[in-house]
């Protein structure tokens, strides 16, 4: 309990419009007083103020109100309406750093990019750039609306993946406007959009639980997603492009990291979630990989891969075929570490595309 | 002349990042244990970097030092003097000697880690990490 040696007893009981006051906060309450975080050479971060019980997030909060973690809260609190209410529903390990990682590296898609440098491009090649933009433009915003519809619901103990969750959702936004705004930038514009990626996006926004959701948009979707931003290097058709996929490539890691590990807590914490998580992943994966071989995406990456169309068939596509193996690589990877081993369940061609069970195995061991 | 697989390159380029922050304080702070692997027929070298906030500490290191680290990178002595060279030239890594570039096909320089959670920094870490080996242009060393 916090203590007072001031004698506050003359203070008045009620305010100059007579309405009743109470100093019992002045008085001193049931939090921590005097906890004094030092700031480190970063500044004051939120890992610097998990002090004492401020640092302490409930397996199961008492409340379910919006009071600061930690306050002296009243018995009676109002409901707020969570549904997310256990720790392991939301939580990762890593999301404090996650979260003071994400402020810390923001950019601006208006002015970190240096947009005047945009060269003219022959034809194909301009329209294959807008085509993969388009494509993004529309699926990258289901990693904020995603969020959206689940945060509200979280319990807000819970704040820490709530913020992180908030940086997500800037982050998309930003996605989403970069590749609007090159699609427009060079001469181009907007291209086809068609039921494929809805699909995707549909099965990702209507899952049932969170930890279903975050399985098929943070480790299954965005990871896809980064693994094609790193490949912006060989995609990219100059050096602008190259910029905003590596910037978006540093943001979509942020997001993998969390859902990565919130899957991995989540089945530390209860087992049995394995089950819903593993029949979300069934389906994701099999409309993914529609969504990955898509007649305008996969066509529209293959001809920047080649530099144009002239090369598509002898280029383009068996690099395609490449670096699509990396990109389930990762994911499988990704799905070791989680601790939801889909080696021996999914129905990806693993054969097909070269991927040796075993050396994922081996890799994450 | 300082040879590429040696310790006084790294410590150069951490010194150059130490004294310059202003450079790294746009891309933001990162939090990173590297090690660089630079084989050779002769022997492999190894130097671990950890990066903290906007600093950096280069350590020598030892033969499966890697396998504690978030992530690696492995490649021919060439490889990295090709790279150095291409920094050296250019102000900043270009085309294909990015690091990005380089380990996306890995044909060269390979990106490995023990945790794919490690490996994923390497991507989230990216363009800071980039900056550091670009600052490898600014040094009065020559890089053989």
């Amino acid at each position: 309990m916090a203590v007072t040696d001031t004698d506050y007893s003359d203070l008045p009981k009620e305010s100059p419009v007579g309405e009743p006051l109470d100093w019992a906060w002045l008085r001193g309450v049931r939090s921590e007083w005097g906890v004094r975080p030092k700031p480190g050479p970063r500044g004051l971060t939120m890992m610097d103020i998990a002090v004492g019980d401020y640092g302490e997030v409930p397996d199961r909060p008492a409340h379910r109100s919006m009071a600061p973690r930690g306050a002296d809260i009243e018995g009676e609190t109002p409901d707020m309406g969570y549904i997310l209410n256990k720790k392991s529903d939301v939580w990762a390990e890593n999301v404090r750093e996650l979260y003071e990682e994400a402020v810390a590296r923001q950019c601006s898609a208006t002015r970190d990019i240096p947009w005047g440098d945009l060269q003219e491009l022959p034809d194909d090649v301009e329209h294959a750039i807008c085509q993969v933009c388009t494509t993004l433009a529309e699926v990258e915003m289901i990693a904020s609306d995603l969020p959206a519809k689940w945060m509200w619901r979280m319990n807000h103990d819970f704040l820490e993946a709530k913020m992180f969750l908030c940086t997500q959702i800037m982050d998309e936004a930003r996605h989403s406007e970069v590749f609007r705004k090159r699609a427009l930038a060079n001469g181009g514009g907007l291209l086809k959009s068609r039921a494929g990626p809805s699909s995707l996006l549909r099965t990702i926004i209507e899952a049932k639980t969170y930890t279903q959701a975050t399985a098929l948009m943070h480790l299954l979707g965005e990871g896809f997603v980064l693994d094609l931003f790193r490949q912006g290097e060989l995609i990219a058709p100059g050096p602008v492009e190259k910029k905003i996929f590596r910037m978006a490539m540093q943001d979509e890691a942020r997001h993998v990291a969390y859902g990565t590990m919130h899957i991995r807590y989540a089945i530390e914490q209860d087992p049995d979630v394995a089950d819903e998580i593993h029949a979300a992943l069934d389906h994701g994966e099999m409309v993914l990989t529609e969504f990955g071989t898509s007649p305008d995406l996969g066509s529209a990456l293959a001809v920047l891969l080649a530099g144009g169309v002239e090369h598509v068939e002898d280029k383009g596509f068996p690099m395609q075929g490449e670096l699509i193996a990396k990109q389930f690589t990762s994911y499988l990877a990704r799905c070791e570490r989680a601790g939801i081993s889909r080696l021996d369940r999914t129905e990806i061609p693993l054969d097909l595309l070269g991927i040796d069970p075993e050396k994922i195995r081996a890799m994450v061991a | 002349m300082t040879h590429v697989d040696t310790i006084e390159l790294f410590d150069g380029m951490a010194k150059e990042m130490n004294t310059h922050p202003e450079r790294f304080t746009p891309l933001g702070e990162l939090e990173l244990d590297l090690v660089c692997v630079m084989r050779s027929p002769r022997e492999t070298e190894r130097v671990r970097l950890v990066f903290d906030g906007l600093r950096c500490r280069v350590l020598a290191s030892v033969e499966g030092d890697e396998r504690g680290a978030d992530c690696w990178l492995d490649g021919d002595v060439a490889a990295w003097r090709d790279m150095f060279d291409d920094i050296r030239a250019h102000g900043a890594a270009t085309g294909g000697y990015t690091l990005n570039s380089l380990t996306l096909l890995g044909e060269r320089i390979r990106l490995g880690g023990a945790d794919p959670m490690g490996v994923d920094k390497f991507s989230r870490f990216n363009q800071s990490l980039q900056e550091f080996f670009d600052g490898a242009a600014r040094l009065h060393l020559a890089a053989v």
